[in-house]
């Protein structure tokens, strides 16, 4: 596989955003979640403004785009108050499991037939074994 | 209840993973950070919404909370940035599994250490072996897109 070394970088990166969750918490516990998220949001952007300014932006061409490619941001305080919601009735650990269980499923279906655009990978052996021990590991955990 | 909030939690799962999806290929076709900035926009604008009609009242506000709990952002956009670079050139379930291999990893470490203060529990055997079921699925979806690479060069 020649990009190999994203693998190790897309690993660096869910390290951080276990960090990102571990501050995220207490702060929605004492500011309310949505406000926590808010401000992680706001922060963001900020930051991503200035480094676009200082960039060349292709700002145009996003709008020249099909407009179900520019929903992304849209999801995202979807699974906030969706967590915000099931925590208190099914506990954090089942929440975890329940969200990571959903990604990984979504990530084989969108990869096998190829929706939302990205390329056709099928399901093969390989990746139903990652899902068992993906699914085996979150049961080891909680 | 339970099962349709395990539902609900399934779901929004299932949406992470597609927004992560539609970002790549935004990413792909129109910049990184372009895509990356428009997440973090749209979020801003819905979140606001949300927060300034639905929350109740809270003792802390983001502005009289310590700075540094708001400093989770950082990540948030390294990560963003990293993500929408990797989705097109490994595909969403490499990506996927690499971050939540990261993920636990990091939850895992920070309950070791007790970091970030939270309380101390310690690496035992049955998180070990967890971890290692995390490396085997990294190493299991790169050997099925390394086998795929090779088949299209077949």
């Amino acid at each position: 596989m020649k990009h190999f070394w994203v693998l190790p970088l897309v690993v660096l990166a869910g390290m951080g955003l276990s960090v990102e969750a571990g501050l995220l918490g207490p702060l929605g516990a004492a500011a309310g979640h949505l406000w926590a998220t808010l401000g992680i949001f706001g922060i963001g952007t900020t930051l991503l403004t200035l480094g676009l300014i200082f960039s060349r932006p292709r700002l145009g061409l996003l709008f020249a785009q099909p407009r179900w490619l520019l929903t992304g941001g849209l999801l995202g305080p979807v699974y906030v108050v969706a967590l915000t919601l099931a925590t208190p009735h099914i506990g954090v650990g089942l929440t975890m499991v329940g969200i990571l269980f959903g990604q990984v499923a979504a990530s084989l279906v969108i990869d096998h037939w190829g929706l939302l655009g990205s390329a056709r990978r099928a399901v093969d052996r390989y990746r139903v074994g990652a899902l068992v021990a993906i699914l085996a590991a979150l049961w080891l955990i909680h | 209840m339970v099962f349709l909030m395990l539902l609900l939690v399934i779901l929004s799962g299932a949406v992470l993973c597609a927004q992560s999806a539609i970002n790549g290929r935004l990413g792909a076709d129109v910049g990184v950070l372009e895509s990356a900035w428009l997440t973090f926009a749209l979020g801003t604008l819905v979140s606001f919404l949300l927060a300034f009609f639905l929350e109740p009242p809270h003792a802390f506000t983001l502005f009289s909370v310590p700075r540094w709990q708001v400093a989770g952002a950082f990540f948030g956009v390294i990560y963003m940035l990293v993500i929408v670079f990797a989705m097109p050139r490994i595909g969403t379930a490499a990506a996927t599994v690499a971050v939540i291999s990261g993920q636990l990893l990091m939850s895992l470490l920070i309950d070791h250490f007790g970091w970030l203060g939270n309380a101390v529990i310690a690496l035992g055997a049955r998180r070990g072996c967890a971890l290692v079921l995390l490396a085997v699925a990294l190493v299991l979806i790169y050997q099925s897109n390394a086998r795929r690479e090779q088949a299209a060069q077949a």
